[in-house]
């Protein structure tokens, strides 16, 4: 039986056919998905950890024990989790061990554009490159197999076009595989000189092995055809890309990117004029064959950004001179007016940043939906970089300012779900070496949720939400560091809050502000809606650069002037612009 | 024959559905299929974009320059940013209801409603007020059924198959409403 599935859905589906057992993970796109979907399996253990170093350590402890595990998580999840990982997989495996990462090429949703096929290898793993959801599926199972046949943890690299892409998988039974049990041997397990000195001979070893497994192995697929003197060497969706294409040339498609079989290589090297490799983001396959000698062209002719449509490599290999006519033409994109995401109607995070951009502080954001205040509808955030990252950045700034007689404070801003995942140790690190003169501002935009990435719980959500088993109060976490000076306020009063932040502000020292609302889409709030009297509004737009989504200046029958106007069909009612209106033009339908 | 159908439209408008419903449609129809699921950030009201293909046999979910049939635009102005993937003379269902983005809020640029319009100069394009026709079927929400429902008529499907698609992916209680917002669109005459 055939089902249209995701990529996403097809990795999670291949996890419970080949007998997974322990999953788990850290939301973040385009991977969210997979972890999503094992959560509804029976007989798998799955969860969204509080980051993805535990993610990856969960599914560690799982293998050691025989079970087959996997953690998945998006690119640069796996900086976080790189350093379990990388003394991991100096451990022969023992259950099945697959990381799914879900690479970002043209960064529909990420921060940068890293190709972790370069982690994979540095990692000493195997990496397999599917390019539609079948692939993803059959990849999962036979990664999994090779992991224990080989003792090796996998990579499966995916790209978010085929994460969040749908097409037909054959559905196959769970064939159970049951835990062998952790045997104790600390040569193996225990990675400490002198056991690590044997650990580099055993992983290079078992990276050769895999590459000679890799010369005839079904899952390489060698489509020649006669005549042609050009092979094009390629993987993932960059063959279903080139597919389209329908030429007359041979085609050498890599199901595992890493390692591959130079034997392969340099017979097919013998047997054509010229090769060209298509992949996205970094040159990794041209390099890899470069390394064993072999001459080829690649990025020279394709982009070393963005993704790389069939148009792209049509273009590229009429450039080339393998084509001498091109099927689609060169067609201009729509320049238009742009749409740039935005805090959504009643969103708690509007007030804040509305606030601190009145104010005109340095604030150093982070990651999670408050990123947006970046956005020129707000430009309230002057850095954002990675995950919890505010808080080093905070001290070290303002460290530097001190130091630098510069008496200005300086504001961080962090959500709930980065709080648990990476501002723990950061918040920690505040009251080391700490000056009479500092002066940092702290505002944890508690929403109880992992907005971004579709609303997972994060470690405050039980205090909201009964389901979730988590109820950690941050306050009471920040009182125990000795992080005394913490308020909380509702951020809907927007007097009082901005009060509470000017305060801060002023005052030389660590000053914590926790805003408590939640987040208005995963909680699904809805009041009476706000109007606003045509004939009070003096149309200063100070509502409209709230950049809220019912908000618009509008033309009233009778009036000359356009005066404010709020869409009743998406007004939630958070009474954040009645608050701000200087002339009370703004009043809540009964 | 290869099918084309791009989906634009503003996050949380329901693109997932939309392309997940057309998508089955066609598989049951025994054809091979491929989408992109939403591309763009799916909520928080940035712009979205979708595809899905399919025939005999499809290798990749995207959908070149020029070579799309239909587009079904949700919202107008998204409909005309992605108006460059269709072929000349294709559909572009029009979902009239504007949603502004933020350029167009803080009044930094003009909600281009005449390049909008211009696009019925290349490409065959059918008007409607999907909302409005979704409160006559009975549920406001099933603005995209109605959307699905005027598509159908171009794609010589049976609606048999479109009727028992909806059925198993709407909410139990929207069912009747769906089923008469899809045929709402489908016998529609804008």
């Amino acid at each position: 039986m055939k089902k249209v599935l995701t990529g996403n859905q097809a990795i999670a589906q291949g996890f419970y056919e080949a007998g997974g057992l322990v999953a788990a993970s850290y939301p973040g796109s385009p991977t969210v998905e997979i972890m999503e979907t094992l959560k509804g399996y029976e007989g798998i253990y799955a969860e969204f950890s509080t980051n993805e170093k535990v993610a990856l350590e969960v599914a560690i402890g799982g293998s050691l024990y025989g079970a087959r595990s996997m953690a998945s998580m998006k690119h640069v999840g796996v900086n976080i989790a790189a350093d379990p990982l990388l003394t991991f997989t100096q451990t022969p495996i023992n259950g099945g061990f697959v990381l799914v990462t879900g690479d970002d090429p043209g960064m529909a949703s990420s921060q940068n554009e890293q190709d972790n096929r370069i982690i994979g290898k540095f990692a000493n793993m195997g990496i397999f490159y599917p390019g539609s959801s079948q692939e993803a599926k059959d990849f999962m199972k036979i990664a999994l197999e090779l992991s224990e046949k080989f003792q090796t943890p996998m990579m499966i690299d995916i790209t978010s076009r085929v994460c969040h892409s749908r097409g037909p998988v054959e559905i196959g039974e769970r064939v159970e595989h049951k835990p062998g049990g952790f045997k104790r041997d600390q040569e193996k397990y225990c990675m400490l000189p002198p056991y690590t000195f044997k650990a580099q001979y055993f992983m290079k070893e078992r990276i050769e092995k895999l590459e000679k497994y890799a010369y005839d192995a079904a899952f390489n697929i060698l489509e020649e055809v006669e005549g042609s003197d050009t092979l094009i060497v390629t993987s993932g969706l960059m063959y279903y890309n080139l597919k389209e294409l329908n030429l007359p040339v041979s085609i050498y498609k890599l199901g595992m990117v890493y390692p591959i079989s130079t034997k392969r290589m340099k017979e097919l090297a013998q047997k054509y004029k010229r090769i060209i490799v298509i992949e996205e983001m970094m040159p990794f396959i041209e390099n890899e064959l470069k390394l064993m000698g072999i001459d080829c062209t690649g990025k020279e002719y394709f982009s070393f950004t963005g993704e790389i449509h069939t148009e792209d490599i049509e273009e590229a290999l009429y450039r080339m001179g393998v084509i001498d006519k091109r099927k689609y033409e060169d067609v201009k994109a729509v320049e238009t007016v742009g749409r740039p995401p935005m805090f959504c109607a009643g969103c708690p995070h509007r007030p804040v940043f509305d606030i601190l951009r009145k104010l005109n502080v340095t604030v150093i954001g982070d990651i999670g939906c408050y990123s947006m205040a970046v956005l020129p509808a707000f430009k309230a955030a002057h850095v954002s970089l990675s995950m919890g990252a505010t808080l080093g950045v905070t001290k070290g700034m303002n460290k530097a300012m001190r130091l630098n007689e510069d008496k200005k404070p300086i504001v961080s801003v962090i959500g709930d779900g980065t709080f648990f995942h990476s501002g723990l140790p950061g918040f920690v690190n505040l009251l080391h070496q700490l000056d009479e003169e500092d002066n940092m501002t702290f505002i944890i935009l508690d929403n109880r949720t992992t907005a971004m990435t579709g609303g997972q719980p994060t470690a405050s959500s039980g205090r909201f939400n009964r389901k979730d088993d988590m109820d950690i109060d941050i306050k009471e976490v920040l009182r125990s560091f000795g992080i005394e000076n913490v308020r909380e306020v509702d951020q809907f009063k927007y007097r009082e809050t901005r009060e509470a932040i000017r305060a801060a502000t002023k005052e030389q020292r660590i000053s914590v502000i926790i805003t408590t609302r939640p987040c208005t889409l995963k909680y699904k709030i809805k009041e009476g809606h706000y109007y606003v009297n045509p004939s009070i509004c003096i149309g200063c737009r100070t509502c409209v650069k709230l950049n809220c989504p019912p908000i618009r200046m509008a033309k009233y029958e009778g009036i000359d002037d356009l005066k404010s106007f709020i869409d009743p069909d998406k007004c939630i009612g958070c009474s954040v612009c009645a608050q701000t209106c200087p002339v009370g033009a703004i009043k809540r339908s009964e | 024959m290869i099918k084309n159908i791009i989906l634009a439209g503003v996050g949380g408008q329901g693109l997932v559905l939309a392309t997940r419903l057309i998508v089955e449609v066609a598989f049951r129809a025994g054809f091979d299929v491929k989408t992109n699921d939403v591309i763009g950030l799916s909520q928080r009201g940035g712009r979205v974009w979708g595809s899905v293909r399919f025939g005999e046999k499809i290798y990749s979910p995207n959908i070149p320059p020029k070579e799309g049939d239909i587009l079904l635009g949700l919202e107008p102005l998204e409909a005309y940013r992605w108006s460059h993937l269709m072929k000349d003379g294709g559909y572009i269902i029009l979902n009239e209801k504007e949603d502004y983005p933020t350029p167009v809020l803080l009044e930094l640029e003009k909600y281009p409603a005449e390049e909008i319009e211009a696009m019925k100069d290349n490409y065959k394009v059918i008007n409607v007020d999907a909302v409005e026709e979704a409160k006559k079927a009975g549920n406001i929400k099933a603005a995209n059924t109605v959307i699905l429902g005027i598509m159908a008529r171009y794609l010589d499907i049976d609606t048999k198959i479109w009727e028992e698609v909806i059925r198993e992916n709407v909410p139990e209680k929207a069912i009747e409403a769906n089923i008469n917002a899809f045929y709402r669109g489908y016998s529609y005459q804008p």
